[in-house]
Order: C-alpha cells, then sequence, then structure tokens
C-alpha cells in the first residue's frame, strides 16, 4: 500500500524544513539588505576619496574633539562658512505639495490657496522655495524620515520594520549636527523619540496611534494631535537654549485617513498649519535681528491619495513637499517657478551643506542648487564638490576596486586641459568618467580664475558636469538599493574577475532557495499523488479539473501585475463557479422527477438532498455579500461596496451590526454544537465556556469599541487582553481535555456499531473532532470580532455560515466528490474569505490599528502577531475548520476501515486535510517565487510583486501553522482515545 | 404542463425526429445568423454596438435570437403527435421568463457589480444567454425534467438533436466565463465593461461549439437510433 505514516510524516516534515530553508534564502537573496557603510562621515569627507590624510584616524579624530572645536575645524575645511545656526523642521505628515505649490505648474485650487494665505504670500514673494519631493515607495512614515534626515533610500523590507521603530544607527543629519554641539527639541511624532533616542534636550511626544482605530478618528482627535505639538511652540520659540526645532503635525494625515483628500476638515487644518508658519516665520525675522540665522524648512514625508491613503508608488502618494522658508538669496525671480521636482533624499545633503556639516555617509541625494542662491560661484563648486565626492565615495564601497583616476589631494590644479569626453560604455566607467570630467572642469576652472579670466560658461560648465555625474550617481545609487537586477548582473559579471567571492552570494542564494522550494513542491505533489491516489481512487471528472485549472490560472495571472492587484475577482469568480458545479453536482443526483417535483424538495424535510441544495444556495448567497462587502483591489477600490454605504449610514449602525452579528455568531455555533448532541455533560461544558467568551466578546463591543476614548483605555485593554487570556485557556482546555472525558453516552447511541476494536476508538474521536474543531472555529471567529475592525464582523459571520455549510455539504455521501477536491475547495474558500475581510495585495490595507487592541506597551513581536491574525484571519478560519472536516469524514471509514491498525488510519484521515493545503500553498510559492525572480525588471517589481510576495511568504506561515494544528490536535485526541481503550481494556481484564 | 407530465409516464421514451446531419448544419446556419446578423445589422443601420450601447444591442439579439430559436427547434418537439407545433412555440416563449428566474441570479453570482445601472444591461444579458441556453431546450422537451437533468447537470446528450442542443449551450456557458477574465485587468479599453466581453465570449463560445455539435452529429449518426432499438 505503499507509503507508511511514518514515512510519510517524515517526508512531509523534510519537505516542509527544505521548503522553509528555501524560502528564507531566496528572501534574504532577493530583498537586499541596505548596503549600508557603517560610521559616520568626518573631517576626511572634506577631502578627495583616496586622499587619506584623515581616513584612518577619522573615527578618533571626530570622537575626540570636543563639539566647538569639530564645528570650527569642519569650517575650516570645507571653506564654506554655515549659513545658518538654527533649524526648525517642521513635517507635516501626508501633506501633499499638490496642496501647496499646484500640479502640473498650475497653481492649486483656490480654496486650498485661500487656505494657506501667509505660505502662498511667502511662495510669491520669493521669501520661500517650494519642491515637489519625490518620495520612495513604500510612503509609510518611519522610511520617509529616515530618507529625509540620512538620504538614503531604505530597502524593501523597511516597511516590515516600520512599526518596529528602532534607532537609527547609519550616518545621519540630526547625528552630525549633535556632534557639533547642536542643542535639539522634538514636538511632535513618537517616531523621532524611537528613531533618535537621548538626542533630544526636551520633547513632547504625540503617538501616531493615538487612538485605537482609523474608524474611531474623529474630529476632536485630528485636532488634538496637533494641539499637542504647537501647545508648546510659543514656549519653545521665545526660549535661545536651541538649534534644531522639530515640529512634526499628525492632524493632516489623520484628516486623510477619515475623509480623504475632500475632506471637510482638510481646509481648517491647513489653515491651521499656515497659522503655525506664520508663527515661526514671524519669530524667525525677528531673531535674526538678534543675529540668528533661523532657516525654516516645511517637508512632509509623503502624499495621500483621493481616499487620504498612503503607502504605494504613484505620483499622489509620492508627491510630498520640500518648503524652504528664510533663504538669504533674495529671490524674487523665483516666484513664479516654484514648481521644481527633486527628490526626498535631496533634502538630507542640501541641509548638511547648508548648516555645515559633513554629508551623512549613506546620502544618495543630490544639494538642490537653488538653496544656495547666495553663495559666490567658488563656493558654490565647493559645495557641488563635497556632495560629488561623498557620492564617488559611496559609489566606490559599492563597487570595490573602482579607481577613477588619481587627483592631487592638496587642492591644486591639475593641467590636462578642460577636455571632457562622451561617456559611455558600463555603468561604472559611465560613472567614473562622468566624475573625471566635472572634476577636470572644475581644476581647470580654479586655474583660470587664478589667471583672472572668469568666464561665465566655464562655470555653468562645471555646474553642469558636476551635476550630471551626482544625478546619474544619485540614480544608480538608488536603483542598487531597490533593484536587484543590478545586483544579480553585475554579480554574475564579477564572477569572472576577481572578486567573484564578495559579490556571488546573491546568485547561490536565489538559485540554492528556487531549487530547494521546486523539490520541495515536488515533494509534497509526489506524496498528494500517492495520498490521493490511496484515499480516493477513481476516474478524473470535471470537478478535479477545474480544481486544478484554478491553480494553473493563478499561477499564470500571478505574472500579470493588474491581476495580482485585482487578484480578489479571481477568487470570488472561481469560487462562484465552483459552488455552481457543487449545485450540477447535487442536481445530478437528485432524484428524477419532474421540475416541480424537485421544487416540492424543499418542502419535504425527509430528503437528504433538500439540505444539500439548501446549502449551496446558502453557500452562494453568502459567497456574493461576502463579495460585495469590500471592492477590494487597486483599481477600483473607489466603486461603491456595502462597507462603505454602511459607514456612510453612521457610526451607531456599524455598531448596532457589529453586535447583531456577534449575538448570531455566538448562537449559530451553539445551536451547532446542540445539534451534535446537548445532552451530554461534556457539551454542556463546552458549550457554557464558549457561551462565557461570546459574552465577554459582546461586553467588549458594546462597551468599548466605536469610542475613540474608551478603546484606548485602560479598561479596555485589561478586558481586551482577559478575553486573549480566556479563549486561549477555553480552547486549549477544550483540546487538552475532551479526548479523557468524551465516551460517556457513547455507547448507548451508537450501541449497534460496537463490533469492531476501531469503532471503541473512531466514534468518540469523531466526536471529538467535531467539539474540538468546531471550539476552534468559535474561538477564532471570536477572536477576529474582537479584533477587526467593526464594519468587518458581518463577514465573520458569514464565512461562519459558509464553514457550517459545506461541512453539512461535504457530510452528505450523495456528492461524490474526491476528498482532496473538497479539501482544496475548503482552501479556496479561506483565500477568498482573506479578500472578502478587505485585503489586498498592497500593504496599504494592513490593518494596523487593530493590532494594538490590548496592547498596554508597544511591543512589535505582540502587534505584530495581532496583525498577522488579523490579516490571516479567514485562512486560518478555514484551516482550522479542517478538523471538523476530518471528524465529518471519519463516518465514512467506520464502516470501510474495520481492523486497520492506527497508523493507517491517521494517514487515511489526516494525510489529505493536511498534505492538501500544503501541497497548494507549495505551488502557488514556488510559483510565485519564480515569477518574482522573472520579474525583476519589471516597472512594478516593488510596487505590487514585492508586496505580494510578503503575502505569499506570511499566507505560507499561515499554513503551516494551520496545519500543525490541525495535525497536533487530531494526532493528540487520537492517541488520547487510543490510550483510554487500552486502560479500559486492561481494567476490565482485570476485573475479569 | 401538467399534462404532459401525464403523458410522459404513460410514454418513457418518446420518439424524437431524427436530424441528418446537413439537417444539422442548416439549424446551426439558421441559428449562427440569427446571432450574427442582429450585431452587423444594428452597427450598419443604427450605428450602436455592444460597446456603445450595449443594453439595447443586447435586447435586439436576443429578441431575434430567440424567435428564430423558437421557431426553428420547435420543429424538433419531443412527441410532436401529442404536441402541436404552436405549443411548442409556446413552451418555448413561456421558457424565457421562467430561465430569466434562473440566469439573472447566476449572471448576479457571477459577474455583477450590484447597481441599479446595470439592472437593464443585467436583464438583457440573461435573456440572451437564456435565449442561447434554454431556449431550445424548451421548445425541445418541455419540461421533461428527466431530459433536462441528462443534459444540463450529467452532460450526456443522447442523439443528434440532443448534441445540437447540449453542446452549443455548454459551450456559451464556457465561453461567457472564459469571456469575463479580461474584465478585472487594467487596460482600460471600452469593451472591458460589464457586459459586453461576457456577451462576446459567449458568442463565441457558441459559434465554436456548434461547429463542434455538427462534428458530433457527423461523428454519432447513428446512436439515437441503437439506443432507440
Amino acid at each position: 500500500m505503499g507509503l507508511t505514516c511514518h514515512k510519510l510524516t517524515l517526508l512531509t516534515l523534510g519537505a516542509l524544513t527544505i521548503q522553509i530553508l528555501g524560502l528564507s534564502l531566496f528572501v534574504l537573496g532577493f530583498f537586499p539588505v541596505k548596503p549600508a557603510l557603517s560610521g559616520v562621515s568626518g573631517p576626511e569627507s572634506f577631502q578627495a576619496p583616496g586622499c587619506d590624510s584623515f581616513e584612518n584616524s577619522s573615527d578618533s579624530v571626530s570622537q575626540d574633539l570636543p563639539p566647538h572645536r569639530l564645528k570650527s575645524l569642519y569650517q575650516e575645511l570645507s571653506g564654506i562658512p554655515p549659513l545658518f545656526d538654527r533649524l526648525i523642521l517642521m513635517v507635516i505628515d501626508g501633506l501633499p505639495a499638490e496642496f501647496v505649490l499646484g500640479k502640473d505648474g498650475q497653481p492649486p485650487r483656490k480654496d486650498l490657496m485661500e487656505a494657506m494665505p501667509y505660505t502662498q504670500s511667502l511662495l510669491s514673494k520669493g521669501n520661500a522655495i517650494g519642491y515637489h519631493a519625490k518620495a520612495a515607495p513604500p510612503t509609510v512614515t518611519m522610511p520617509r524620515l529616515k530618507a529625509m534626515v540620512s538620504g538614503a533610500i531604505g530597502g524593501f523590507l523597511d516597511v516590515a520594520f516600520n512599526f518596529n521603530t528602532q534607532a537609527l544607527l547609519d550616518d545621519n543629519l540630526l547625528g552630525q549636527l549633535f556632534r557639533i554641539g547642536w542643542k535639539m527639541v522634538m514636538l511632535g511624532d513618537e517616531t523621532w523619540l524611537k528613531l533618535f533616542p537621548g538626542l533630544f534636550m526636551r520633547h513632547d511626544g504625540v503617538s501616531s496611534f493615538y487612538v485605537g482605530s482609523p474608524l474611531a478618528f474623529d474630529v476632536k482627535d485630528t485636532v488634538q494631535v496637533d494641539q499637542n505639538v504647537s501647545r508648546h511652540l510659543d514656549e519653545e520659540l521665545s526660549r535661545d537654549d536651541w538649534n534644531l526645532l522639530i515640529l512634526h503635525y499628525l492632524g493632516l494625515d489623520h484628516v486623510g485617513h477619515i475623509g480623504g483628500r475632500n475632506s471637510f476638515l482638510m481646509i481648517p487644518k491647513l489653515m491651521e498649519m499656515d497659522e503655525v508658519v506664520k508663527t515661526i516665520h514671524l519669530n524667525a525675522l525677528q531673531s535674526q535681528e538678534n543675529g540668528r540665522q533661523t532657516l525654516l524648512v516645511v517637508v512632509s514625508d509623503h502624499g495621500m491619495t483621493e481616499n487620504g491613503n498612503h503607502g504605494g508608488s504613484s505620483y499622489e502618494e509620492t508627491d510630498s513637499l520640500a518648503l524652504f522658508i528664510g533663504l538669504k538669496n533674495g529671490m524674487s525671480n523665483y516666484a513664479s517657478t516654484a514648481h521644481y521636482s527633486v527628490n526626498q533624499v535631496d533634502i538630507a545633503p542640501t541641509l548638511a551643506l547648508l548648516l555645515g556639516v559633513p554629508v551623512p555617509k549613506n546620502n544618495v541625494g543630490v544639494v538642490i542648487s537653488k538653496t544656495f542662491g547666495s553663495l559666490k560661484d567658488e563656493k558654490w563648486l565647493r559645495v557641488l564638490e563635497l556632495n560629488a565626492w561623498q557620492l564617488l565615495r559611496l559609489v566606490q564601497a559599492q563597487l570595490p576596486g573602482l579607481s577613477c583616476g588619481s587627483f592631487p589631494c592638496d587642492g591644486s590644479t591639475i593641467d590636462l586641459g578642460s577636455r571632457s569626453e562622451e561617456c559611455n560604455g558600463s555603468p561604472e566607467k559611465v560613472l567614473c568618467c562622468l566624475y573625471r570630467n566635472a572634476a577636470l572642469l572644475h581644476s581647470a576652472w580654479k586655474s583660470i580664475k587664478v589667471s583672472r579670466s572668469t568666464s561665465g560658461n566655464d562655470y555653468s560648465n562645471t555646474v553642469a558636469a558636476y551635476y550630471q555625474f551626482m544625478e546619474t550617481a544619485s540614480e544608480w545609487l538608488s536603483r542598487r538599493v531597490t533593484d536587484v537586477c543590478i545586483s544579480f548582473s553585475t554579480s554574475i559579471d564579477f564572477t569572472i574577475g576577481n572578486d567573484y567571492f564578495a559579490l556571488q552570494k546573491p546568485v547561490g542564494l536565489l538559485a540554492f532557495g528556487v531549487v530547494a522550494m521546486v523539490l520541495s513542491c515536488l515533494v509534497l505533489l509526489g506524496l498528494l499523488n500517492c495520498i490521493s491516489g490511496e484515499v480516493c481512487p477513481g476516474r478524473w471528472c470535471l470537478d478535479d479539473a477545474f480544481i486544478l485549472g484554478t491553480v494553473m490560472i493563478l499561477v499564470m495571472s500571478m505574472g500579470s501585475s493588474s491581476m495580482v492587484e485585482e487578484e480578489q475577482y479571481i477568487w470570488h469568480f472561481f469560487l462562484s463557479t465552483s459552488y455552481l458545479l457543487l449545485l450540477r453536482r447535487t442536481v445530478q443526483s437528485l432524484p428524477a422527477g419532474s421540475v416541480l417535483s424537485s421544487f416540492k424538495l424543499f418542502k419535504r424535510q425527509k430528503e437528504r438532498s433538500d439540505f444539500r441544495v439548501l446549502s449551496i444556495f446558502l453557500l452562494l448567497i453568502a459567497g456574493r455579500i461576502l463579495r460585495g462587502w469590500h471592492q477590494g483591489g487597486v483599481n477600483w477600490t473607489h466603486l461603491p461596496d456595502i462597507s462603505k454605504w454602511l459607514e456612510q449610514a453612521g457610526n451607531d449602525t456599524v455598531r448596532s451590526i457589529q453586535v447583531a452579528s456577534g449575538i448570531l455568531v455566538i448562537c449559530l455555533g451553539l445551536f451547532a454544537l446542540v445539534l451534535f448532541g446537548s445532552r451530554r455533560n461534556i457539551i454542556q461544558m463546552v458549550g457554557f465556556c464558549l457561551l462565557n467568551c461570546g459574552l465577554l466578546v459582546l461586553w467588549h463591543i458594546v462597551e468599548y469599541q466605536g469610542n475613540a476614548i474608551a478603546s484606548s483605555s485602560s479598561g479596555a485593554t485589561l478586558l481586551a487582553q482577559r478575553i486573549y487570556v480566556i479563549l486561549g485557556i477555553t480552547s486549549g482546555g477544550i483540546v487538552l481535555a475532551l479526548p479523557w472525558f468524551i465516551t460517556d453516552g457513547m455507547k448507548s447511541s451508537n450501541s449497534r456499531r460496537v463490533d469492531s476494536q476501531n469503532n471503541f476508538v473512531l466514534l468518540p474521536f469523531r466526536d471529538s473532532s467535531y467539539v474540538i474543531g468546531l471550539a476552534y472555529v468559535l474561538c477564532w471567529c471570536l477572536l477576529q470580532l474582537l479584533l477587526q475592525q467593526p464594519i468587518n464582523s458581518v463577514p465573520i459571520f458569514l464565512l461562519l455560515i459558509q464553514i457550517l455549510a459545506i461541512l453539512l455539504l461535504f457530510s452528505s455521501c450523495g456528492l461524490q466528490f474526491k476528498e482532496w477536491v473538497e479539501v482544496a475547495l475548503l482552501y479556496y474558500m479561506g483565500m477568498a474569505g482573506h479578500f472578502a475581510l478587505g485585503n489586498s495585495n498592497t500593504l496599504a490595507t494592513v490593518d494596523v490599528a487593530g493590532a494594538f487592541i490590548g496592547l498596554s506597551s508597544h511591543s512589535t513581536l505582540l502587534s505584530g502577531i495581532l496583525m498577522f491574525i488579523i490579516t490571516y484571519a479567514s485562512p486560518m478560519l478555514f484551516l482550522l475548520s479542517m478538523v471538523m472536516y476530518v471528524s465529518v469524514k471519519s463516518t465514512a471509514y467506520l464502516a470501510a476501515e474495520k481492523n486497520a491498525d492506527s497508523g493507517h488510519l491517521l494517514k487515511v484521515m489526516l494525510g489529505l486535510p493536511c498534505l492538501v493545503p500544503l501541497g497548494l500553498n507549495s505551488i502557488l510559492l514556488t510559483a510565485y517565487t519564480i515569477v518574482l525572480l522573472l520579474m525583476r525588471n519589471h516597472l512594478f517589481v516593488w510596487s505590487v510583486f514585492s508586496p505580494k510576495y510578503l503575502y505569499v511568504c506570511a499566507a505560507s506561515v499561515c499554513t503551516y501553522i494551520g496545519v500543525l494544528a490541525v495535525a497536533a490536535t487530531e494526532v493528540y485526541a487520537y492517541f488520547i482515545l487510543v490510550l483510554r481503550r487500552k486502560i479500559s481494556v486492561s481494567v476490565s481484564n482485570g476485573v475479569g | 404542463m401538467k399534462e404532459e407530465k401525464k403523458q410522459k409516464k404513460k410514454e418513457p421514451k418518446p420518439a424524437t425526429r431524427s436530424v441528418s446531419p446537413p439537417l444539422a448544419f442548416l439549424v446551426h446556419l439558421v441559428c449562427g445568423f440569427g446571432l450574427v446578423a442582429p450585431l452587423s445589422v444594428t452597427h450598419n443601420l443604427f450605428s450602436l454596438t455592444l460597446i456603445s450601447d450595449s443594453s439595447s444591442t443586447l435586447r435586439l439579439i436576443w429578441v431575434v435570437e430567440t424567435v428564430v430559436m423558437i421557431l426553428v427547434y420547435s420543429s424538433f418537439r419531443q412527441n410532436p403527435e401529442q404536441c402541436s407545433y404552436p405549443r411548442a412555440v409556446g413552451r418555448g416563449i413561456l421558457a424565457l421568463p421562467v430561465v430569466i428566474a434562473g440566469c439573472r441570479p447566476t449572471s448576479i453570482m457571477m459577474y455583477e457589480v450590484i447597481g441599479m445601472q446595470y439592472l437593464a444591461k443585467t436583464i438583457n444579458w440573461s435573456l440572451f444567454m437564456s435565449s442561447l441556453m434554454f431556449v431550445p431546450a424548451a421548445s425541445v422537451f418541455g419540461s421533461s425534467w428527466t431530459d433536462w437533468q441528462r443534459m444540463f447537470a450529467h452532460t450526456k446528450p443522447n442523439g443528434a438533436l440532443e448534441y445540437m442542443i447540449c453542446i452549443p449551450a455548454h459551450g456559451a456557458v464556457i465561453g461567457g466565463w472564459l469571456g469575463a477574465w479580461p474584465m478585472p485587468l487594467d487596460w482600460e479599453r471600452p469593451w472591458q465593461e460589464w457586459p459586453i466581453c461576457v456577451t462576446y465570449g459567449a458568442i463565441m463560445g457558441y459559434l465554436v461549439s456548434t461547429i463542434a455539435s455538427l462534428g458530433f452529429v457527423v461523428a454519432h449518426p447513428r446512436r439515437h437510433r441503437l439506443k432507440g432499438d
């Protein structure tokens, strides 16, 4: 009969281990960890690369010197006096640059202009200069803040650590300023405190999760978060003891999350921001009279879509603002041209050079030209040179061995003539050549200047050459961070050269990872084939082909970015088709007769087929509602759906629906339990425990949810924690205790079957796994009712209905589906439910707010687990329902397998419910890995394919956990029952 | 209908007219013409296409196609001696509202965005689909549950006539099913709207499967008679 149970388990575990190994290798290889240079820029950054007078001792130099000495050293080395000695960095979270600067050369909308009169007047008078600062995706706060202060573009995985705000250890602007003795004050988003612990002299942090959930953001809250920032503003402005003041206003982002770009709260919020700008600017003007040069920089970390979301890479989201106010360049002529576009990372080098500190080491930004308008030509070229040197150092760190010719270190001119070459060839050569051109032009300019024959032409040529080099280098470096293809191709190139060992790693990792995944996938499929041939022989029919075709089409659709974006359509379409196939199958098995008699079947309760038809209709209706609940996807999110409609109806409606569906979930669960057998004590116990949990969850909903203040109160947190504990104890207790106590009352009801030894075990096994499965499913549903957004409570209820309906359908023997088809269908339903709960393949739909329910302190691990629970609610629910499914199906083995041994029985019962999800998941995972590798040059690789890959990985984790839980539960229950049987036999023998 | 049921019980295996391959070809030609002609007529005369006004174009198609189907297939009705031609025609017309009750929920389940603006389109599309799928069957079989079950649940057509009904019906369904695939893609073409590409898919599926069914008719011309004997 082929495989034994042990062998099967070992092979499966082996395949899974290989798969996990391959997956982690691939992830490590594909998502490059940011190639950061360690250490900080010191005095050496004022010398050309390769001139080593400070290079070796940079750390000691910069550490040993007291701040004021270091400051003067920098000033002396750079030759540029710092232009400002105070900086006020005002971060307005989520403000699209369009609101201030307009779009495509057009001024912003009139009401927006009127909302910010002071800022607009500054712009039109030329006192301020504004830029569209293009933010790199992911457009969420922390990576963007990091980009602004360090000039580096984070790797893709940075977003995963967005909520794990840890100290920024790389070289950054704030660290540099701290080193030269600047005193800093921070008011606003707590993220800054987490990024820069201990740097601020004074601070007043506001958590960006000030309230429980985004739905609970209310009008008061959007005002409150900003009042908490502004309340100290006047006091701080009147003080004179700080050099850097950071203000981070969260309110505008919250306004966007509540009502989108055109929220009625937006104009008042902009007016408020304008007031702040006015206050600061007037104060800065005043302090200027006292000899303090203050620069006000207003930036936003990212923009927002029409709906107020952010995270992706659309123009609306990446269009962030950089507004420099108080530059001393009297550039009234720039008033009309305040629509330049720069990159967000350009802010870092600009500020660094304006304030007289070295450019951070990992910066890929290019200094913004117009901000240095007041500098003389010579100084300006020096600024460009410093930035170019820093970029060249970074390029050299990326390409070890790159040398662009030697330049004298003492700044003396080299006489090579000012000829510049055409630059083409490999990227390295181009970069080198561009740099050489710029350096040559610069030195030529210097020599000409010495001979007093300055011409404007040479100067502008030099500037252009520097910019050409820096922009190319910047683009190359930022692509290199975010794009695997470059590192991929160069690593192949380098396999020929000397640096074989240094750079071959990614290719090896990727290849090994993919091979391991393919291998494990093949092993799992082979096992699946083996088992399914054993358990459900029979010839192929339409349903089998359909299920397989689904997988095929899914795999194929993964190659198209729009199909990945709109994946929910595929699942829903497949699922409704498979329900129709189920219906067809049911109609096939209906007794022959006329149409009329078949309609009569609905009324006759005796027939088994009537509840089959009924449950299929339930499935169809529930599926349709689930599908309409959230529009989902990316391109058509604005279309109406049920959840939007309900949210418009108001908070009270949503809450009453939430309470109602909570009650319905409890009732339905208890009904399913009562249906099973209400008279037994153990069942009553279980029912009581579950009811208890349900009432606690309802209490939490009624008392605390839907109310911003209450939901973040300590009472709510405590109750939520209690619910977690009680749900855990209930489900764990039922699993552990039930197999010990289940048999009572069993023998009387099924006495006619007590003929085979197996039935002594199988009957209680069936009962206990039914009750355990139901307890699992119910506990999970209750947990979701607690954690999910209020609007998602009805889908949870519908998913429960679907589970019960499909199990009812499968329990009838008339439908001769193969078992693997049924398990695959359950898996598909889980995936469709995943999208019905409002998830999509972009990271923006992850419900972050729910992940803080019941957490009293910020814990990355716990909130990560909660986030996982919320996101994978539906797949996990259906995997847990596998326990019930095993129970439903084990009835069939009662008759068939009279005297088989435990191993065989377990294999037959558990083999498919465990292997099919694993096999399907491994197909999808492997296929998607290959797709991702093929798509590495695709335009959307970071915005569409990579987020989807993270989802696929998380779904794999979900499948592993779910299958493990199912297998462990069933094996435990089975062996406890066998043990009890042995004990009772030996006791009766002893008595006899 | 009740009468019919009684008659069915009296005579469980009613005789059906046998269909020769040339006749089948002719029937399919007429039906295919009934499908394609309204499309080209609307396009040329009223400059209406599915894209510009899917609702009225669909209406025209299903009206013409239903009339053609009923007129043609009623002449192949089961046990013609008990069921007159006008009666079969009536049966086919009666089938439309009955069948639409099944088609419309199906289309809601499968494709449609809920909304009033799609109501007319969906109803017309349902009628269109039922004119392709169920009207011929209704004209031929009436309300005989066994035949319907055999045709649409088991997909076991028996004899040339049943091939001619069953295969195009399934072809239309499969074509419509496949036609729904481009809908979620972001090509931003006008034909990606509901129900345009689904209709095109159904038409294509229908036309392809009529050819396939001709093949079956040619390949198994005698099967019915053998069974009948």
